[in-house]
């Protein structure tokens, strides 16, 4: 007689149809389980620096935490298109251009004083809309066997002459670098940024993110990269696969070289949990939240009043970093101005 | 982005003729339905073009830029295909047709870089040589992640290939290497075709990949945008762009195929005995399987192990890979079995009431296979944030989005093993008092539950390794071990991203022996 | 003459063919008929040069095809093979197929398609088709055309009729027939079916186990078998043991004539047409044997009879005229008539 393979499968097709209903009441119910609660945190910032950050956090609170991770300017439009309804409490950033955005949307709850008061006044905007939790430093990460010191470019303006044709990468479709384009805009005007960024579509091996640029230099693919220079602390911490050959140039001097870039916090005016929301941004600036920034491996610069950093940084006082309110950082112009020299 | 491997095989069944028309319409319905949904990528690339007037089109589509990414998409296909072309046909040849040694052992490898998602490929070439990239890297590493794509399909036609024909047309005085040209790769064409296809559409989707190959493709540059301004016209116009190329591709396929279908003539077995003695290139003949092997498993399988051993105990950070397993097992089974559920309608309706109706209805089930994850996930994100808020987000819409890309998938393997059910149990159980619905899911639905089981399976596998849809879909929270492996690759942080690779490989070897299996049944069929 | 000396194959542990001569006169049609696993598709295989045999030679027309000298290749042998249900080239038309073995640029390329089509009875409209819209029995017509068209020197036919209607079947072995016979085309044929065999061949050949067990002209075969297997597989035979005493063969159905000397004990086979059956009531001479089942033929009816208490060892099938009435449980008498048959290699 014929045997029937399919005789314990067919118990399953009678009972699909309950499971069909079960799954379809979890995917509806999940989203409105996980706006119970806990926080959600809107973050640009590296995922594994935000998630120290909400270990800790909850840790001392018991305030659960849910990360959303994206990029700056994809999650600063996103919360612009969601508007009210936006889910997020908190966004954090790696560069002030996408708190920007969406503080010019109004979307940012006022912060009080006792968060403002824990990051100094030139970290962070007039308006307190939002704050500085972290900052970076532009750098131009050379191959030690490629480039000795006296070669080194001393400004970045430099970098767009010709005889730096295809001598040193970066990633310009990333908002590290957008913001670095937004600083030069501030300083060096509309004109000379275009002309610069026009010498650079030419002299610049173009790869996607900034340790990619590092490797590229390391690998003697490039002579150097400019890049922030977390990038190349946190490689050399590590396993130094991307950074083994290569030193830092600080260029100093004012110079938009030296641009300090701004890495924001805020709160959403349409959290539903403001009262935790406000609690986690304390908690990031305060000196136990600065902490990780100088104990963990983020290499990232504490801004927290008074704060050291990781004692493997050179202080960010004596980097000689043009001083530029992060209002003022215009990515929107700067991506019309990359994408009119072809970078974007 | 489906993987529908499609061996073929199916036939729908020869009394297509029905239970009384009052079976139809739920079923009709529920197909119609799919169908619909299925348009809603398609209607959001064309609404999005009509509102965006054609000034904001001519300055976001007309531009150097996006020039640049056509010609490098079809510099892409225009190597990647007739290369794989040519080595797949010459593998399957080797191991299907010659005494080459060890011809089982090297089925299995050359199907076996299916198990690394082509993300992982790159991956471990980008850790291996790293300054490998640009056009050679990306073509490079499509051919090793795809080639299985085409080397099934026209192994399993050269294992079908009646050997008498052969046998019969050198018996008529033509060479062997006449009778390859004139009957073996003649009968090659659509297993070619399809094939080629099947990359053509990856190429076009594939995010990762060409990411760490440092290849710009209208996916990549999509994410990029998306990237930088979330759902905004740029996106969706390349979007729409990408969805041309897509179409263009399917209706070159059917222009180059016309209405050729080759069938084996007459039944029984086809016996095959003898194999083509290589003689004294038997030994140099293995330098092709092996330097395959070598080039897309070997690399990654060495560069992997180098990694998780450099990596040691740290990288098995269990606090977060449990989560992301837990995770990409429910999204993947609940996607499965949705996706399994949504196909079945469509897949009785080919089979057992065949028209120009269900014709249609079928396109639309397939055509959004074509379509890559991203497009999906664009149009998704842009519907639910403008005008369907509460699903915004949600698992639901998630999982809505794996329905799309992996129905096609379902739909084959459905399809085939209805045509097995005889129809004649529908009737029976229909003369026994069932309603029409009821009769037939008791009946051919519970017989062809095994089959549907396997292309569930395939669904999930889909599933777990699907990369841009889950990025740009996901609710808050989510971390698959796709993501996850994601965001250590993209910081270069090799090492951690090795535990989420390993796992999705040992994830995805069930497919590579499901689809060995597959073609292996290709011969008694 | 097709000519096969001392012809070994092997797979493994199954042989194949074990030390197999024959010999095939020119302009014959040669039947190699066997049960399946008997070798004889594995001779045809080795005689078109698909594979080459372990030991042994082949030649055709004094041509060596393999030994000693080496092995023609099989496009060099210019032997026709039609398969098992003709191996029509699917993505061909049927005219591309039947001109498949002619020169390209044959200008008369079209005009000798027309003619070998209707040669196998196929009107020349045909020629535009696809094999997969034929019948079976067309597409094993295009497959004869097709071989046809390179004026081979042999023609090989791997159970050429097997996968069609019983009808057709004898419909398109006469065809076949006379094609080759017009053509002058010798040709081997390779079949399971006896009937088949029987009908086709005009030199027979009966395979066992990879080895000949008899070959000859048909009749020869039919009537006087080599071994009991032989005379089974060519048709319903009664083997009788019996004593063998100046020319006549004491058997359990009486007394039966034979070519044979005396001998104590043979195996004597008379088959089914020889047995004379007679209502009891109407004779009393003969065995006596007991109606089991009787089936209705037309004719005839076709009658299973117990003899065993009359010494044949197993009932037997014998066809008696439709008017003899005689039911299952009925005695019969039994008598042979004719001449049989003594097995030369009877145990003694």
């Amino acid at each position: 007689m014929e045997k029937r393979p399919g005789a314990a499968v067919c118990d399953m097709t009678t009972r699909l149809p309950v499971v069909l209903g079960a799954l379809f009441a979890l995917g509806l119910g999940l989203p409105a389980l996980a706006q119970e609660g806990p926080i959600v945190v809107y973050n640009a910032q590296h995922e594994t620096l935000a998630q120290e950050w909400a270990t800790a956090f909850t840790e001392e609170t018991g305030i659960p935490v849910i990360i959303r991770q994206g990029a700056d300017l994809e999650v600063a439009n996103q919360i612009l298109q969601e508007g009210a309804n936006s889910p997020a409490d908190v966004f954090l950033t790696e560069n002030s251009p996408g708190m920007v955005l969406v503080d010019g949307a109004g979307l940012f709850e006022p912060l009080p004083q006792d968060i403002l008061d824990q990051v100094p006044s030139q970290f962070r905007p007039e308006n307190g809309n939002w704050t500085g939790i972290a900052a970076r430093s532009t750098v131009f990460a050379y191959n030690k066997d490629a480039l000795s010191e006296g070669d080194l470019p001393t400004t970045m303006a430099a970098l767009a002459e010709p005889e730096w044709q295809g001598r040193w990468a970066a990633s310009p479709s990333g908002a590290d670098f957008q913001a670095i384009v937004a600083a030069y805009l501030v300083l060096e005007g509309e004109e000379a940024t275009l002309d610069w960024l026009k010498g650079m579509q030419t002299n610049a091996v173009i790869v996607r993110g900034n340790r990619a640029a590092l490797a590229a230099a390391n690998n003697g693919e490039v002579d150097g990269a400019l890049i922030y220079h977390y990038y190349w602390f946190g490689d050399q911490a590590g396993t130094k696969e991307s950074s083994g050959n290569t030193a830092l140039h600080y260029f100093g001097n004012q110079d938009p070289g030296a641009f300090v870039s701004i890495s924001g916090g805020g709160v959403l005016k349409s959290s539903q949990h403001k009262d935790e929301a406000l609690a986690f941004l304390r908690f990031i600036t305060s000196a136990k939240g600065q902490d990780v920034l100088r104990d963990g491996q983020s290499f990232e610069y504490a801004v927290g009043v008074d704060h050291e950093s990781n004692p493997a940084l050179p202080p960010l006082a004596g980097l000689g970093a043009p001083e530029i309110d992060p209002t003022q950082l215009d990515t929107v112009k700067a991506a019309e101005l990359m994408t009119e020299a072809g970078l974007l | 982005m489906a993987v529908s491997v499609d061996l073929g095989a199916t036939k729908a069944a020869k009394n297509a003729r029905s239970l009384g028309s009052s079976g139809h319409p739920l079923i009709l319905g529920a197909a119609a339905l799919t169908g619909l949904l299925s348009l809603l990528p398609l209607g959001f690339v064309v609404y999005i073009a009509a509102t965006s007037g054609w000034g904001t089109i001519a300055d976001l589509v007309f531009r150097p830029k996006v020039g640049g990414l056509l010609v490098n998409t079809l510099m892409l296909l225009v190597l990647v295909l007739p290369l794989s072309v040519l080595l797949a046909v010459a593998l399957a040849w080797l191991i299907e047709r010659t005494d080459i040694p060890f011809a089982k052992f090297w089925s299995w490898m050359v199907i076996a870089p299916l198990a690394l998602p082509a993300f992982v490929h790159s991956y471990a070439w980008n850790a291996f040589m790293p300054r490998f990239h640009g056009l050679g890297a990306a073509v490079l590493v499509s051919i090793l992640a795809y080639l299985p794509f085409l080397y099934l399909p026209v192994a399993a036609q050269l294992r079908r290939l009646d050997p008498a024909q052969e046998e019969t047309a050198q018996s008529m005085g033509k060479r062997p290497i006449e009778v390859f040209f004139l009957v073996v790769l003649p009968q090659l064409r659509l297993a070619i075709l399809g094939g080629a296809l099947l990359i053509g559409l990856h190429l076009l989707a594939e995010y990762g990949l060409f990411v760490l190959t440092r290849f710009d493709t209208f996916a990549t540059a999509i994410v990029d945008q998306f990237q930088s301004v979330y759902s905004g016209p740029s996106a969706n116009l390349l979007g729409g762009v990408l969805v041309l190329l897509c179409l263009g591709l399917l209706g070159l396929e059917n222009l180059v195929r016309g209405s050729e279908r080759y069938a084996r003539v007459g039944a029984g077995a086809a016996r095959r005995r003898g194999r083509v003695a290589l003689g004294r290139w038997r030994c140099p003949a293995l330098l092709l399987p092996l330097i395959f092997a070598a080039l897309s498993l070997a690399v990654p399988v060495l560069t992997l192990g180098r990694w998780l051993w450099s990596g040691g105990a740290e990288i098995w950070r269990f606090d977060f890979i449990l989560p992301a397993l837990g995770q990409t097992a429910v999204l993947a089974l609940a996607g499965a079995v949705l996706t399994t559920l949504a196909a079945v309608p469509m897949a009785w309706l080919a089979v057992r009431a065949p028209g120009r109706v269900q014709r249609t209805l079928e396109a639309c089930h397939s055509y959004v296979g074509a379509l890559p994850g991203v497009i999906i996930a664009l149009a998704l994100v842009t519907i639910t944030v403008q005008v369907a808020l509460p699903l915004y987000q949600t698992l639901a819409t998630l999982i809505f989005a794996y329905v799309l890309m992996f129905l096609p998938r379902a739909l084959v393997g459905l399809r085939t093993s209805i045509a097995q059910a005889p129809v004649e149990l529908e009737r029976a159980a229909a003369s026994l008092g069932r309603p029409p619905v009821s009769a037939i899911w008791h009946t051919t639905i519970r017989l062809a539950a095994p089959g549907a089981m396997a292309s569930a399976a395939l669904v999930a596998l889909g599933i777990t390794t699907e990369l841009t849809g889950t990025l740009m879909l996901a609710p808050n929270g989510t971390r698959t071990l796709a993501m996850r492996f994601w965001s250590y690759t993209s910081e270069l942080d090799f090492a951690s991203a090795a535990p989420y690779a390993l796992l999705m490989i040992v994830l995805s070897i069930p497919l590579v022996i499901m689809l060995h299996m597959q073609s292996d049944r290709v011969e008694q069929a | 003459m097709l000519e096969l000396r001392g012809i070994s194959k092997s797979y493994g542990d199954h042989k194949g063919a074990s030390d197999v001569s024959l010999v095939a006169p020119s302009g014959s049609r040669t039947v190699i008929v066997g049960p399946s696993g008997s070798g004889k598709t594995t001779l045809l295989r080795l005689i078109a040069g698909f594979e080459a045999p372990d030991a042994g030679t082949i030649s055709l027309d004094g041509r060596q095809l393999h030994g000693a000298g080496g092995s023609v290749p099989p496009h060099k042998r210019n032997i026709a093979y039609v398969a098992q249900e003709g191996a029509l080239f699917p993505h061909m038309s049927v005219g591309d197929n039947v001109g498949f073995a002619m020169p390209r640029q044959a200008v008369d390329r079209a005009r000798r398609v027309d003619e070998l089509l209707e040669q196998v009875g196929l009107p020349a409209g045909f020629r535009a088709r696809r094999p997969h819209q034929l019948s079976g029995g067309q597409q094993q017509r295009v497959a004869l055309a097709r071989a046809l068209a390179q004026k081979p020197d042999l023609m090989l036919l791997d159970e050429p009729f097997s996968a069609l209607d019983t009808g057709l079947r004898e419909a398109m072995r006469t065809m076949v027939g006379d094609v080759l016979r017009e053509a002058g085309i010798a040709s081997v044929l390779v079949t399971h079916d006896q009937a088949e065999a029987l009908a086709f061949a005009d030199h027979l050949v009966v395979m066992r186990d990879g080895l000949v067990a008899d070959a000859g002209p048909p009749q020869r075969l039919y009537e006087r078998p080599a071994d009991v297997e032989t005379a089974r597989f060519l048709g319903e035979a009664i083997v009788l043991p019996s004593a063998i005493v100046g020319g006549v063969a004491r058997t359990a159905l009486g007394d039966v004539p034979v070519r044979h000397e005396d001998v104590a004990r043979a195996d004597v086979l008379v088959r089914p047409e020889q047995v004379v059956v007679a209502a009891q009531s109407e004779s009393s001479m003969g065995a006596l044997g007991r109606i089991l089942h009787r089936s209705y033929r037309g004719a005839q009816w076709r009658l299973e009879i117990d003899c065993r208490d009359g010494g044949v060892a197993e009932p037997f099938c014998v066809d008696v005229p439709a008017g003899l009435d005689l039911k299952p449980g009925d005695l019969v008498r039994l008598s042979v008539a004719n001449e049989a048959h003594v097995f030369p290699d009877s145990p003694t």
